[in-house]
């Protein structure tokens, strides 16, 4: 009995502990949104999950808790950066936040684009809510800072490039024991690029004759958009030991073998084959598809394994509305060649992509504070466990241990596990500030090689030399 | 002298807001065109460049098959859109059940944005799941991949086109047909012309300058299509459906290589003007000479 009083009282004083801190809470975020009544904050983003998250929730919420009203347009990635490139550049101030990508954010630091969020809020500290610190950020948020470990973007997705694969297939009996007898090897997720083929050309083979709808892999091969390019550069080259896109910045930014780059190296050309042999016995929407359509792919059971963004696996392992295959999904590493893996736990190297992207505030806003209000309100730990689900994204350390998200990481089968222990391996985008420059540069002859007009290795060859080509104009190669 | 100063007053907000929307970022893209204009390079700033820009889209491959492919898309395109929008006009004249309806339906493509129109085409189109393709393979076994067959991405787009223009056509040759004076036809039914005679020698000749104004407009449209193809092909597979517009659109938003991208824009404006101007010169000058 003395022990239930016990029990009570804590649990009524947690509750009132809570509640208070509640209050506080809003209270910070009721009392700094006053002096931006009646502001209207604008922001541009891709539409992608996480992104509708802060759209449909976290911005009425910021509204009503603060009177700043947040409109956030979701678009393609390709109108999301034409409009707020325009905007920055012609520093006409319609945008408050724009969606940093990963990979984009070294050519707007080059540009001085963003507000610096660290100095910002160290100069203005009534702006600075008590809920956040920087710390509470995964290592995610290192990827935004400049040379003085400033923060220009607030985390709002993050994610790397798992292999996915059918756990359905690969436990079948019928299955593994026909794997088994082609093969001579049990049927388990591949780790090298030989085995991945093996159970690809099987499954393709497999879907074949017994008249399914089934190939044996993903491929993000469109013959006419980037996302090709970047299944290739990002995501395969790396496993082959070829990163940064065999650009060397440290050597005068070479890309050719000759000249001491890697992006025509034999390394390249083998990786590049072996991904066209995939694409080759992929389902015939592969070469119309980019991530998202890789997604929906894998999400309609098309496919027995691929190389799918982490953003959509939650919905792909969970929502039975938009999936075929929930309950089904595991989660690997991808399969690498020797001497990759070293590289990447000793830093030298990585596996595949690390993905995501943050809000930054343009220096040409008209409500620079009013908009760090929002982002130090979207990156509260509290805000984070239902943002995870709905985005499978976690840019906070404290996500991890939320019980909802330790439930989804059950049904995704480890994949948030997998980010937070071995995401230190993947790498995000080189920091070039000549990013879409040089891969516009190179796409052309790129897809030229998709579509069989240029072989693999003249094609590599000639994407060296135009990469060359295309620095020494913009000034970096001299 | 008081009514020419209305008439000015009157004309004044149309020229000054053609000025700035039209005049000045003309002028502006021809002085980009002569500059090396690429902010994210070394040095972000505009670098007076002569006319080098120029000299390197007359070498520039890449932009010299966009034309390529450009101008055969706009051939196929428009004369079939004319054909088509022709014999649904003629048929549009004509009385028939449901009439209103058809030409209510056949007119909504028109109102779509090109973006959804290319959006439409895509789900058509993608293998798997596109009816098209499905459609293609059950019915003749054919196989429809437009991310693979360059013929029939080409193929497709200018469908696309088609379908979401040739309503355009037949509103314009509607409303010259109607305006048409019924004496010549009943006289030259009087004089035992024949149908194919009456086409050749009094329709075609009488509606020629509704046909050649909509051919100016469509030709010009054609020229810069974009957004529907790339959304439908994004430019590929390969080059294949890299038009002129798709071209510039990569060269200047995504690389962000403004000075190379204007001039392509202003060289791109001058053969339209000049392709407008053949037109004209074969079609409408030489009548006017007769006339004369």
């Amino acid at each position: 009995m003395n022990i239930a009083l016990k029990i009570g009282a804590s649990a009524l004083a947690l509750s009132f502990a809570a509640g208070m801190a509640a209050a506080q809470d809003d209270s910070f975020w009721k009392e700094a949104g006053a002096q931006f009544e009646g502001v209207t904050l604008r922001g541009v983003t891709e539409a992608t999950p996480p992104s509708n998250y802060v759209k449909d929730v976290l911005a009425p919420q910021f509204e009503e808790l603060t009177g700043i009203r947040v409109d956030i347009e979701t678009t393609s990635w390709d109108q999301m950066y034409d409009k707020a490139i325009k905007d920055m550049e012609a520093g006409t101030g319609i945008y408050d936040m724009v969606y940093i990508e990963q990979d984009i954010v070294y050519a707007y630091l080059a540009r001085d684009f963003l507000t610096d969020i660290t100095g910002t809020l160290t100069e203005k500290p009534e702006l600075k809510s008590p809920a956040f610190e920087e710390s509470m950020l995964t290592s995610f948020a290192e990827f935004f800072r400049d040379e003085d470990d400033h923060l220009y973007g607030m985390p709002v997705e993050a994610f790397i490039k798992p292999y996915l694969y059918r756990t359905d297939l690969f436990s079948d009996p019928e299955i593994m024991a026909a794997f088994k007898e082609q093969t001579g090897r049990d049927l388990a997720p591949a780790k090298t690029h030989e085995e991945y083929t093996e159970i690809a050309d099987f499954f393709t083979q497999w879907g074949k004759d017994h008249d399914l709808d089934l190939w044996g892999t993903t491929a993000q091969a469109h013959t006419g958009h980037a996302a090709s390019w970047y299944e290739y550069f990002e995501s395969v080259a790396p496993t082959f030991g070829v990163y940064n896109w065999g650009i060397d910045p440290e050597n005068n930014y070479a890309a050719t073998v000759e000249n001491g780059g890697q992006m025509n190296s034999p390394e390249a050309k083998e990786a590049l084959k072996w991904w066209l042999h995939l694409r080759d016995i992929a389902p015939p929407e592969s070469v119309q598809s980019t991530w998202t359509e890789v997604a929906t792919t894998f999400a309609a059971g098309r496919a027995a394994q691929g190389l799918v963004y982490g953003e959509n696996a939650a919905w792909i392992a969970s929502d039975e509305n938009q999936s075929r295959v929930v309950g089904n999904v595991g989660v690997a590493l991808p399969p690498l060649s020797e001497g990759v893996l070293e590289d990447a736990e000793s830093g030298e190297g990585y596996l595949g992509y690390y993905d995501g992207g943050a809000f930054g505030v343009p220096v040409t806003s008209k409500n620079k504070e009013a908009a760090l209000l929002f982002l130090q309100y979207i990156a509260q730990d509290e805000l984070q466990a239902d943002w995870a689900l709905a985005g499978s994204r976690i840019t906070n350390n404290a996500t991890y241990d939320d019980p909802k998200v330790q439930a989804l990481n059950e049904e995704l089968g480890g994949y948030f596990d997998m980010l937070r222990d071995q995401g230190d391996l993947f790498g995000g985008a080189p920091a070039y500030p000549f990013h879409a420059q040089v891969r516009e540069a190179t796409a052309p002859i790129f897809y030229s090689i998709l579509t069989g007009d240029i072989g693999p290795d003249e094609g590599l060859d000639q994407m060296a030399a135009k990469a060359e080509e295309e620095l020494t104009s913009l000034g970096y190669r001299q | 002298m008081h009514s020419k100063t209305l008439g000015w007053a009157l004309l004044a907000p149309t020229l000054i807001l053609l000025f700035f929307f039209g005049v000045v970022p003309f002028i502006y893209v021809l002085f980009v065109s002569f500059h090396q204009w690429n902010p994210f390079a070394v040095n972000p700033d505009m670098i007076f460049n002569w006319a080098e820009n120029y000299r390197r889209v007359v070498f520039d491959a890449q932009f010299l098959a966009s034309l390529g492919v450009t101008i055969a898309f706009v051939f196929f395109a428009v004369v079939s859109e004319l054909i088509i929008g022709y014999a649904l006009a003629q048929a549009f004249m004509r009385d028939f059940p449901g009439k209103a309806f058809f030409r209510t339906i056949h007119t909504l493509p028109l109102i779509m944005a090109p973006i959804i129109v290319g959006s439409i085409w895509k789900l058509m189109t993608t293998p798997s799941i596109g009816i098209l393709p499905n459609i293609l393979d059950d019915w003749f076994g054919y196989n429809l991949n437009i991310g693979q067959s360059a013929l029939q991405a080409f193929t497709v787009t200018v469908i696309m086109d088609i379908w979401h223009w040739t309503p355009l056509v037949t509103l314009s040759l509607i409303a010259a047909l109607v305006s048409l004076p019924p004496d010549p036809f009943e006289q030259a039914q009087i004089d035992g012309a024949n149908k194919r005679q009456i086409f050749w020698h009094i329709t075609l000749p009488m509606i020629r300058p509704a046909i050649i104004a909509t051919v100016f407009i469509r030709l010009m449209d054609a020229l810069r299509t974009v957004d529907e193809v790339l959304m439908l092909t994004g430019g590929g597979p390969g080059s294949a459906t890299r038009y002129v517009g798709v071209h510039i659109f990569k060269e200047v938003f995504p690389r962000t290589n403004y000075g190379y991208g204007s001039a392509i824009s202003v060289v791109v404006l001058y053969l339209t003007i000049v392709a407008c101007w053949l037109l004209y010169v074969s079609l409408i000058a030489p009548r006017n000479t007769r006339k004369g």
